[in-house]
């Protein structure tokens, strides 16, 4: 047993006295591929309805702004409509950006893995925070009654989204650059040999 | 084997990305060596099904969570034993051995050899065994598991797990000298 392979050859034969009966583990399969395509089909469902609904909920407040005589609310509605879509974008940026850092993470060691936690941490609390604080101000607009004053509250909210519409495409690219670097690391640590070896196997 | 490793820890980082191909292929892989091993835990062959079911569900929601795609085969056994020990439990069949756990200055010295033809035997003998010594036992012979990934797996300290290898082994050597085939 001292070799890998006789280890093997025995752990192969062991496994030979009690296989699993073929007619039910074709059977099992069948039902776990089953839950697990429901499984995976529900958090699509669940992503895609969110995206409806929020969709939904930003047009029904552009359409809102065609059906008011009063132009503040006008104004508002359009900005709420507006307010909805880029929170939304900002969301899925945030979704990109967290599945990169997540692949940079297996590479990386575990003071990295500390550090991107915590800021992504911080920088997620302060959108909600930023988020809920134009969404009050944009609910006080409506109740103005210049509309010049409502315009320039409405739009002063879109100034701190711009912030988050920048660091979450920036950050991703920085990631990818940064695992980049470590393939390109990687590359060179490979010998020479290997490399020709494979040049001229193909040739 | 480290081919085998490295085509394993692929198809592991594929499924962390939500690849259904790639879990199939790593059902179809493991599933043989699993059912081996939860049928050495779980006597009724229905209750093995449904642990399987369960073993592979924890395994789709969670694999995003494994950090280290090489411990893949540990971390798969164990989410396989905490099942399995849990439907136990339910059925207060799950004893566990506390007196062996002071006996930790048991070496792990005793080799056992023993060739491919006398599968068919050592299949037999881990019948008779304690379940203790026959999980021990049986991720020793299926995958070469160290001390410390079977220490993992089943949840004991490492000084545990040699004390019950070396009761097992010990038994196992003791049947096979009486069939003659030591």
């Amino acid at each position: 047993m001292s070799e890998p392979n006789s280890k093997k050859e025995f752990a192969e034969n062991l496994l030979a006295q009690d296989p699993p009966p073929a007619d039910k583990q074709q059977q099992h399969k069948e039902i776990l591929f089953k839950k697990l395509k429901l499984r995976i089909w529900r958090w699509k469902i669940i992503g895609g309805t969110i995206y409806l609904v929020l969709f939904s909920a930003a047009f029904w407040a552009f359409q809102q702004r065609r059906n008011t005589d009063n132009l503040v609310h006008s104004i508002c509605w359009g900005a709420a409509s507006l307010h909805i879509l880029l929170w939304f974008l900002i969301y899925f940026l945030r979704g990109i950006y967290r599945l990169t850092a997540e692949i940079i993470e297996k590479s990386s060691g575990k003071d990295e893995k500390q550090r991107w936690k915590k800021q992504d941490r911080f920088i997620t609390i302060v959108a909600i925070l930023v988020f809920a604080y134009a969404s009050t101000i944009l609910y006080r607009s409506f109740f103005l009654n210049d509309p010049l004053k409502a315009a320039h509250l409405a739009a002063s909210i879109f100034w701190p989204t711009v912030f988050f519409l920048f660091w979450y495409p920036f950050g991703t690219a920085s990631l990818v650059a940064k695992l980049w670097l470590e393939y390109k690391k990687m590359e060179m640590n490979i010998p020479r040999n290997s490399g020709q070896d494979s040049k001229m196997q193909v040739e | 084997m480290e081919q085998y490793n490295l085509s394993n820890a692929i198809l592991v980082l594929k499924c962390q990305k939500r690849d259904e191909t790639a879990f199939r292929e790593i059902v179809n892989r493991w599933e043989p060596r699993l059912y081996y091993y939860i049928r050495r835990i779980v006597e009724n062959e229905n209750d093995v099904w449904d642990i399987l079911q369960e073993t592979w569900l924890a395994v789709f929601q969670n694999i995003r969570k494994l950090q280290d795609p090489l411990k893949f085969p540990a971390w798969l056994y164990r989410i396989g034993h905490n099942k399995a020990v849990n439907l136990l439990r339910k059925e207060n069949k799950y004893v566990q051995i506390t007196t062996e756990q002071i006996a930790n200055h048991y070496e792990n010295n005793t080799t056992i050899s023993v060739v491919k033809e006398q599968a068919e035997l050592v299949h037999k003998l881990l019948g008779k065994l304690k379940l203790a010594h026959r999980e021990i036992i049986t991720l020793y012979f299926l995958e070469g598991f160290s001390i410390s990934e079977m220490a993992q797996i089943i949840g004991i300290s490492e000084g545990t797990v040699k004390s019950r290898l070396y009761y097992a082994k010990h038994k196992l050597h003791e049947a096979l000298k009486g069939a003659n085939y030591v």
